[in-house]
């Protein structure tokens, strides 16, 4: 208790400094945690990598990879990198990527006067459709309505950045890394051939990679369109992607998960871009007890697309409403709210 | 379970020198006006701490003086969490004051939830990234409006 106090005496003392009058704020965790998950900083991720040399597509650049790695690490159960624990997207260079002057705001979104869009960069079409785009961000304050508000999946490379919590978990042929959003998996089939049995794309496509060391190199194509955040450029069906993922340890037990990414897509980029992901271990929400969970887009998401083209919002009382906390099927039955607690369903 | 409050102004001061960034919705926010606030009193009706959006529900009056219910949208669960707010900070029946960005429809009780001051005077920030409660809460507080607000009164976001 001591510590807290004088944690809290050094505080207040700051907090007159700066002539604020701090309101009590409603806890119900742990201060000293609650302190932690204010105070959380994402670890900055490296600048994006320079390629080697120019590659004509995915495979090929795949391929030089693979080759560089003399045929890849054979791991082991016991020799594989450790990814446990939960983790939560940090800055990426989207922005950079797809504005003049772009910078990563933090919230995931391209915002409102961020930046002019850079030319040269798209294909003429996916470059005029962008600059509508942004014309209704800066114009609306954000993207009107989103394609994830139908529970969509936020599908490749959207994957990478949404904001959410992700795990990660490797066995000698597959990685697994798990979304919160959409409960959306991807899975790496390590040393593996691209197969297509369904004879379609998917939004999270078909992924092969290898290990060079303590680096997952992945290669991913057969993606659905889709885009790379709110307010950005969309993506095409030719859309394919190399990652290069490694874990990287920073000061007093930080760990960032540091994805470097070449994105190939002849209809929508002029020629290909490289990017920077990151993701960062939340230990401190692990000790809040946050965990991966059903997403229930499908039973309690009540916005929708109106015909205005913008997102609207269904509320109790309107027909189509979904009350999350309602019951099932079979409300006559007891036992049947999916609120036990307190049994609020009406 | 009670803390210090000179712990809470450390959670503050910690929030209002730089944590992360604001959180990012799943959906667009902009059917939400968030250039005014509007300051409602109610009980809570329920607290929804789902994914995609948490939605704070409460009963209380509207401009006819007929209770209503009320439905306030905020952050994802692991948003919410990092801001101190879990599935247990609300309760049924409790007494709320909720200070929200209003729905651009007239006559829809919704808005977006900025910042919620419980019966005890304690703040909850369930808020999406629409909001600054941060910053809003020392607006409201620095102007009075948080001591002299009526149900229902609306303030600019900006001066």
């Amino acid at each position: 208790m001591k510590i807290y106090r004088t944690l809290g005496a050094i505080a207040l003392g700051i907090v007159i400094a700066a002539g604020m009058s701090a309101p009590a704020m409603a806890q119900d965790v742990d201060p000293a945690l609650a302190a932690r998950l204010a105070e959380f900083k994402p670890m900055p991720p490296p600048p994006v990598e320079a390629l080697a040399k120019e590659f004509k597509s995915a495979e090929d650049h795949y391929q030089y990879l693979l080759q560089q790695a003399k045929g890849g690490t054979k791991h082991t159960a016991a020799t594989l990198p450790n990814w446990e624990g939960l983790w939560t997207p940090g800055p990426n260079t989207i922005a950079q990527t797809f504005l003049d002057g772009g910078k990563f705001s933090g919230t995931g979104t391209l915002r409102a006067g961020a930046g002019p869009v850079k030319k040269g960069v798209l294909t003429p079409p996916y470059e005029k459709q962008f600059m509508e785009r942004r014309a209704e961000v800066d114009k609306a304050g954000q993207q009107v309505f989103d394609r994830l508000t139908r529970c969509e999946f936020p599908a490749m490379p959207r994957w990478l950045w949404e904001p959410y919590g992700k795990e990660f978990s490797h066995s000698p042929k597959q990685t697994w890394m798990m979304n919160d959003f959409m409960n959306e998996t991807r899975r790496v089939y390590i040393n593996g051939k691209h197969v297509n049995v369904d004879g379609k794309h998917s939004a999270t496509g078909d992924s092969i990679g290898f290990w060079d060391k303590d680096k997952l190199i992945i290669w991913t194509k057969w993606i659905n369109p889709a885009d790379f955040t709110r307010g950005a450029p969309l993506t095409s069906n030719k859309i394919e992607m190399v990652e290069t993922w490694r874990q990287v340890q920073g000061a007093k037990g930080a760990r960032q998960l540091v994805t470097q990414v070449t994105i190939y897509d002849p209809i929508a980029l002029v020629k290909p871009v490289s990017l920077v992901y990151s993701h960062d271990y939340r230990p401190d929400l692990e000790e809040l007890g946050v965990r991966i969970r059903n997403w229930e887009c499908s039973n309690s998401s009540n916005s929708y697309l109106g015909p205005d083209g913008k997102t609207h919002v269904y509320l109790p009382g309107d027909s189509q409403y979904k009350d999350a906390l309602g019951t099932t099927d079979f409300p006559e039955l007891p036992g049947q709210s999916m609120d036990p607690f307190n049994e609020t369903a009406k | 379970m009670k803390y210090s409050n000179s712990i809470t102004k450390a959670l503050l001061l910690a929030v209002s020198v730089g944590a992360a960034g604001a959180a990012l919705a799943h959906h667009s926010f902009a059917q939400f006006d968030s250039s005014v606030q509007i300051f409602i009193e109610g009980r809570v009706a329920s607290w929804s701490y789902t994914n995609p959006h948490s939605w704070l529900y409460i009963e209380a009056l509207d401009e006819k003086g007929e209770l209503q219910k009320w439905g306030f949208e905020g952050a994802a669960p692991i948003h919410a969490a990092r801001q101190g707010v879990t599935g247990n900070t609300f309760k049924v029946g409790e007494k709320v004051k909720v200070i929200v960005s209003p729905i651009r429809e007239e006559g829809r009780r919704a808005g977006t939830v900025c910042f919620v001051v419980k019966e005890d005077a304690s703040i909850a920030r369930p808020n999406d990234g629409t909001c600054d409660s941060i910053e809003s809460i020392e607006r409201w507080k620095s102007k009075g409006w948080l001591d002299s607000a009526k149900h229902l009164d609306k303030h600019p976001t900006a001066d």
